[in-house]
């Protein structure tokens, strides 16, 4: 199984693509929209040289590369890599979103993989903050106990503990110094914290009317001190049909339009993680460096 | 504090042959604190907000609303306070920096300003970007309001508007009474004794008149209403005064028709504003977002806009800005261009209050065309700078601020240069009162490189001044996250300048804008060389081919510049700032309550809430005793300033303005803080509705900064509007 690596480069610079639209709530148009804007400029970036008159397509062996079984698109240069000061400077935080339909039991290499890439990205040993987002958990809090009830039914404890685990384990070696979790309610957050031993620091949840945080939520997070944070990310970031289309002819025309197509490489593709980091300047209150990696499986055919 | 120097300031014809002197000292000094200053790097972000007040005498049974001249005994009172000497003390004079710096919480400063009936207050130590420290700004606000009230008579309250209504009209408006036509300001609307007493205030007034050759002439168009006589004549300017050579000034023409007359520095340098400060990382980055914030000048004046009365008339213009800017014009008439050059150097086309003249910055997005290639700069000091090692850009900005004349000079300063000191610099630096205001470190201290952003007017409620401080702060990190790019030429900016004068020009007046301010995206193939900064990495670059200027900008309405709009290609400054929360880590509460404020400006900008002005406005047009002729008499006025003081107690006491039958209310604050009570089932939807401290509070870790009001003043002197 090939692995594929997208990444969008620094989003800060990235322009209207990330400007939320006024009234939209959750969404991943800010990931998709700048792995697009990604693909767009390594393809002017790396154009063959013409005369200034023709425009031939970038090849796709010219803006992507292969790597010990992985392919990044677009290729990256980790050379200019890193952020302009000393890391002590900044709060880096990390949000991973593991995806549906994949195997707890790679979480860990998911993980482990998705960490190196953005310590290889941003120059640094450690990182501040991992909020961790397992599939299929949405908290609504627009009705504060049907929110909650609905929400302690969702995901699978037993899967999100022994993900955890791993995320410890990070945590023990320094690599992370803290730890926190997405979408939990008051009911599932209380379960999980008797089953973990790193406890969370940080509930992301995403609120209509951020001032109605659900009482029983609110206690549970004043009693262990764990801070709820807004988010506004969507619950399924990078579905496969999504991965497909931005990868596919339509898009950045590296995948055919369907696993047997003939305009392009061909093969099954699985979506495995999606990471976001975020370097911010602590005392001056300023984002320096925000980006994406996401992975893929690809079942290659010939 | 130069404020405080003692000393035997210069008359008029005697400082102008000083006034080289200083700027040869200014010019020293100032390469001094850059060189020593220029390498500083790694500043944190602190800012500080400056909130006026007017003080007035008010008594819900008597219509006479005054001016209270007591702002020597009230900072007398807070000097004199026991309590609060123990809590680090809250005057210039009074500030324990031992105790002071021990608090989390320093309590808040008090500063005397030009105009008697005027007092300053800034919190006791500078802000910093905590998210939640943003929270405790509002509260502070309150403090502040509550401290002064303390230390007022039971008759007197401060409040914030930006101006006086009655101001110079006849009869009595302070208190205590003085005769109008004194020797300093030669006024027939207002006595000598409406400024500080400090002799450098009186001086002040006194020099710019004498260097302009006459009285000042601040002229507002009357706003025409049904009633109003055509053409208008203002019917309180007297023409039969003998008393002063100034006198002759409205007999040659200082008061046309139609206009309301003015004649002292008091009208303009009376107003209230909100100002806020900024320190910057280094001095590029303070360069950067001096230009940066230039272009939001003109929008933030006309959305903060308060100001349709003066001296009793309603004005046919919503904001300060042009008053203050003819209150101070000491500009002589062969500088105005209305003679031949003979005595002076060269003709300057605006006053030494005015908007920028030129972007300072050597940010490569800068092209030179927004520049204005017929900048008064004083050539002489700028081959000193240059000389000095100063960059070309920032050399071009202090020669044009040394056009001016040093206004007030103490005989003493002028025995020895002190190069450990900044005053001459900070003299010319001072009354240089331009929409922003780059300010080098002052000599001697850690702090860094700031930045002054001081168009906005002063709002009613502190809520609304915390919502329009807090706003410009989320801006500005908006702008260094995303490395915003709104320049445009600076002459537009100008005329965005006057536009915001008009009336409802937040919702009616479009105004210059740069259609995308965002980065062009740096190739690859200019940053290969290894040691480059990544394509992305947020660094400033350049596109290959610039279309035309012109087509860079449109004109857009300020509701587009701060919502965005469909149309437009422009996303809005409270998408963009959304976006920026929307990256960080930031807590439900507190993401909340910066909603809130968020939500306030988006409502004033779209025009579903009503600015100040257009309030009081309103305010004055439903009263049963206007008569629709523009006049704003003691009865109305009363009524004003009571509704204003009674919104006051309100949001001072934690509660909502339900009940008060103020008319127009709802629609200037909405549901805000509990509301107005016509909508109560939604009243809790807008936040605290107390606007509590709600007790978290993160220290910035600035030991750095000593004083609260070093870090915001820097080493001004001569009154800050």
């Amino acid at each position: 199984m090939t692995q594929i690596i997208l990444s969008t480069g620094n989003v800060m610079s990235a322009g209207p693509t990330i400007i939320r639209k006024r009234g939209t709530n959750r969404s991943n148009l800010e990931l998709v929209n700048s792995l697009q804007s990604s693909f767009v400029s390594a393809k002017e970036d790396f154009a063959p040289a013409t005369n200034g008159s023709t425009h031939a397509p970038t090849p796709v062996e010219a803006w992507t590369e292969r790597q010990d079984g992985t392919l990044f698109v677009p290729r990256i240069s980790w050379q200019g890599a890193g952020l302009r000061d000393e890391a002590s400077q900044y709060e880096i935080t990390v949000k991973l979103f593991f995806l549906r339909d994949t195997l707890v039991k790679e979480r860990e290499q998911f993980a482990r993989d998705a960490l190196e890439l953005v310590r290889k990205e941003l120059g640094i040993q450690s990182i501040d903050l991992l909020v961790v987002a397992f599939p299929g958990i949405s908290f609504e809090g627009d009705c504060e106990w049907e929110a909650d009830r609905v929400n302690a039914a969702q995901g699978n404890l037993d899967d999100e503990v022994a993900t955890w685990k791993v995320l410890e384990e990070f945590h023990s070696q320094g690599l992370v110094k803290k730890l926190g979790v997405s979408e939990f309610g008051s009911e599932k957050l209380g379960a999980f914290m008797e089953r973990t031993t790193v406890r969370p620091t940080v509930d992301q949840i995403n609120l209509h009317n951020c001032c109605n945080v659900p009482p029983p939520l609110k206690a549970l997070a004043e009693k262990y001190d764990i801070q709820l944070n807004v988010h506004t990310d969507s619950t399924d970031i990078l579905p496969c049909g999504t991965l497909r289309e931005i990868l596919g002819p339509q898009g950045a025309g590296v995948l055919a339009d369907s696993p047997t197509g003939s305009n392009g490489l061909k093969g099954e593709i699985t979506p495995y993680w999606v990471v976001r980091y975020m370097a911010f300047v602590q005392d001056r209150g300023v984002i320096e460096n925000k980006g994406y990696f996401a992975s893929s499986g690809w079942d290659e055919k010939p | 504090m130069g404020l405080l120097a003692l000393g035997t300031p210069l008359d008029w014809p005697e400082a102008e042959k000083r006034a080289h002197q200083v700027r040869e000292w200014g010019i020293k000094q100032l390469l001094e604190i850059w060189n020593k200053a220029k390498g500083k790097q790694r500043d944190a972000l602190l800012w500080g907000d400056e909130v006026e007040y007017l003080v007035v005498t008010y008594d819900k049974d008597d219509e006479k609303v005054l001016l209270s001249l007591r702002q020597a005994e009230i900072l007398t009172a807070l000097a004199s306070d026991q309590e609060l000497a123990e809590a680090g003390g809250c005057t210039d004079d009074t500030i324990d920096d031992t105790t002071k710096g021990k608090t989390d919480k320093p309590i808040p400063v008090f500063h005397p300003e030009f105009g008697r009936f005027m007092l300053e207050a800034t919190p006791g130590k500078p802000w910093g970007i905590g998210f939640k420290e943003l929270l405790d700004v509002e509260p502070d606000m309150k403090l502040r309001r509550k401290i002064a009230k303390e230390h007022m008579l039971s008759t007197e309250y401060p409040i914030t508007l930006t101006t006086f209504p009655r101001i110079g009209s006849p009869g009595q408006f302070t208190f205590p009474y003085y005769p109008t036509g004194g020797p300093k300001l030669r006024s027939q609307f207002v006595p000598d004794e409406i400024a500080n007493p400090h002799i450098r205030f009186p001086t002040l007034a006194a020099n710019i008149r004498s260097r302009r050759g006459r009285k000042v002439q601040v002229n507002v168009p009357i706003f025409h209403d049904v009633n109003t006589p055509k053409p208008w004549k203002d019917p309180t300017v007297n023409y039969d005064l003998h008393q002063w050579p100034e006198d002759d000034d409205v007999r040659n023409g200082a008061a046309p028709d139609e206009y309301i007359h003015m004649d002292a520095m008091a009208f303009g340098m009376g107003s209230c504003c909100l100002q806020i400060t900024f320190q910057a990382k280094s001095i590029t980055e303070g360069r950067q977002l001096y230009d940066q914030l230039s272009p939001l000048g003109p929008i933030m004046l006309a959305l903060t806009a308060a100001t349709p009365v003066y001296k009793g008339f309603l004005a046919n213009t919503d904001v300060r800005w042009n008053q203050i800017s003819r209150a101070v014009d000491c500009r002589t008439p062969e500088e105005l261009g209305e003679k031949p050059l003979k005595h002076n150097r060269w003709r300057i086309p605006k006053s030494r209050y005015a908007s920028n003249s030129t972007y300072i910055s050597n940010d490569p997005r800068l092209r030179k065309e927004y520049l204005d290639p017929d900048l008064v700069i004083d050539p002489a000091i700028k081959d000193k700078l240059t000389e000095g090692g100063m960059d070309d850009r920032l050399a071009t900005h202090f020669a044009h601020l040394f056009i001016r004349d040093p206004i007030v000079i103490f005989e003493e300063d002028l025995q020895e240069l002190d190069m450990t000191k900044t005053d001459h610099f900070e003299n010319i630096q001072s009354t240089n009162w331009q929409h922003m205001r780059f300010k080098p470190p002052p000599a001697g201290s850690d702090i860094g490189w700031r930045v002054e952003f001081r168009p906005m007017e002063i709002q009613i409620t502190d809520f609304e001044n915390a919502a329009f401080s807090v706003f410009m702060v989320l801006v500005t990190r908006a702008i260094l996250s995303f490395d915003l790019n709104f320049y445009i030429p600076i002459k537009k900016v100008d005329e965005n300048m006057e536009r915001a004068h008009e009336v409802d020009a937040v919702l009616k007046t479009k105004f210059y804008f740069r259609k995308s301010p965002f980065p062009v995206r740096p190739s690859r193939a200019n940053t290969a060389a290894p040691d480059d900064s990544r394509p992305g990495s947020a660094m400033a670059s350049r596109p290959a081919s610039p279309g035309p200027v012109e087509e860079e900008y449109a004109e857009m309405t300020v509701n587009e510049i701060i919502n965005g709009s469909c149309d437009s290609d422009f996303p809005g400054l409270i998408p963009i700032v959304e976006s920026y929360l929307d990256s960080v880590n930031v807590d439900v509460q507190t993401r909340c309550e910066l909603s809130t404020y968020l939500e306030l400006i988006g409502k004033r900008a779209s025009g579903e809430l009503d600015t100040a002005s257009r309030w009081i406005r309103n305010f004055i047009n439903s009263h049963p005793d206007y008569k629709h002729d523009s006049v704003v008499d003691e009865k109305v006025n009363h009524d004003l300033i009571g509704a204003v003081i009674a919104v006051g107690e309100r949001e001072s006491a934690g509660r909502n303005f339900a009940g008060l039958g103020i008319p127009g209310l709802p629609q200037l604050l909405g549901n805000f803080r509990g509301g107005c009570g016509d909508e109560a089932g939604r009243r809790q939807a807008n936040g605290l509705s107390n606007g509590q401290s709600n007790g978290h509070h993160n220290g910035n870790g600035s030991p750095t900064l000593k004083r609260k009001n070093e870090f915001e003043q820097g080493n001004t002197e001569n009154g800050k509007r």
